[in-house]
């Protein structure tokens, strides 16, 4: 794999309400390449079980769930396609 | 092989499709395969010429107030979040028993129907998954 090839992708979901970030998530997913990373912003407090459960379910990495300007900021890397 | 996620949606209500949208959507987002059986007093929502789904009598006091707070909260439409499940790859298929009952046939669905199917195509589709009942 061409680790050059690889791209942060940033998602904007804040104001959505469940599931709205999640399936933003999905969508950036499903552009994505392995070894890709997607920020997912949101603001429902929803998302912080939800991206564990989902990267559980698809068998991606969350790297880091913090606060941060008032939104719930996921980081996740692509470990599978 | 992806994982399924099946609803069987019968209820005729508005507030019944609220979790039909959302948990399509979600199962969908969860890169499941998701199939919906549409059948009895639901089925009705997903012809071209239809009424929204009506509240029941007994939540009618609390409908405004709800319809309110969806707003407020941005909640899309249960129609929203089913196309965008299908755009993530659901499956809606119309029972065919159901659909012959109603005199409706698959050019009077809209194009939320992929298909109308009788009972054990669906139930084959959702074999070894989750389904539930709405």
């Amino acid at each position: 794999m061409d680790a050059g090839a690889t791209r942060r992708r940033v998602v904007d979901a804040r104001d959505k309400s469940c599931p709205g970030p999640i399936t933003d998530l999905a969508l950036a997913y499903r552009r994505s390449k392995i070894g890709d990373v997607i920020e997912l912003w949101a603001t429902d407090p929803g998302v912080r079980a939800d991206v564990r459960a989902w990267a559980a379910k698809t068998g991606n990495e969350l790297v880091s769930l913090e606060d941060k300007s008032g939104a719930i900021v996921s980081v996740l890397r692509i470990l599978r396609r | 092989m992806a994982e399924k996620f099946s609803v069987i949606m019968f209820s005729g209500t508005a507030d019944k499709f609220i979790p039909l949208g959302v948990l399509t959507q979600a199962a969908a987002a969860m890169e499941m395969e998701v199939s919906v059986f549409v059948t009895g007093f639901a089925l009705g929502a997903f012809a071209k010429k239809h009424m929204e789904p009506p509240f029941p009598a007994e939540f009618a006091a609390m409908a405004p107030a709800l319809a309110k707070g969806l707003k407020a909260a941005k909640v899309p439409s249960w129609e929203e979040m089913l196309r965008q499940a299908k755009d993530l790859g659901a499956k809606v298929y119309a029972c065919s028993m159901m659909s012959e009952v109603m005199g409706l046939k698959k050019s009077d669905f809209s194009d939320l129907v992929d298909d109308v199917v009788g009972a054990a195509t669906f139930l084959e589709k959702a074999e070894n998954g989750q389904t539930i009942f709405i």
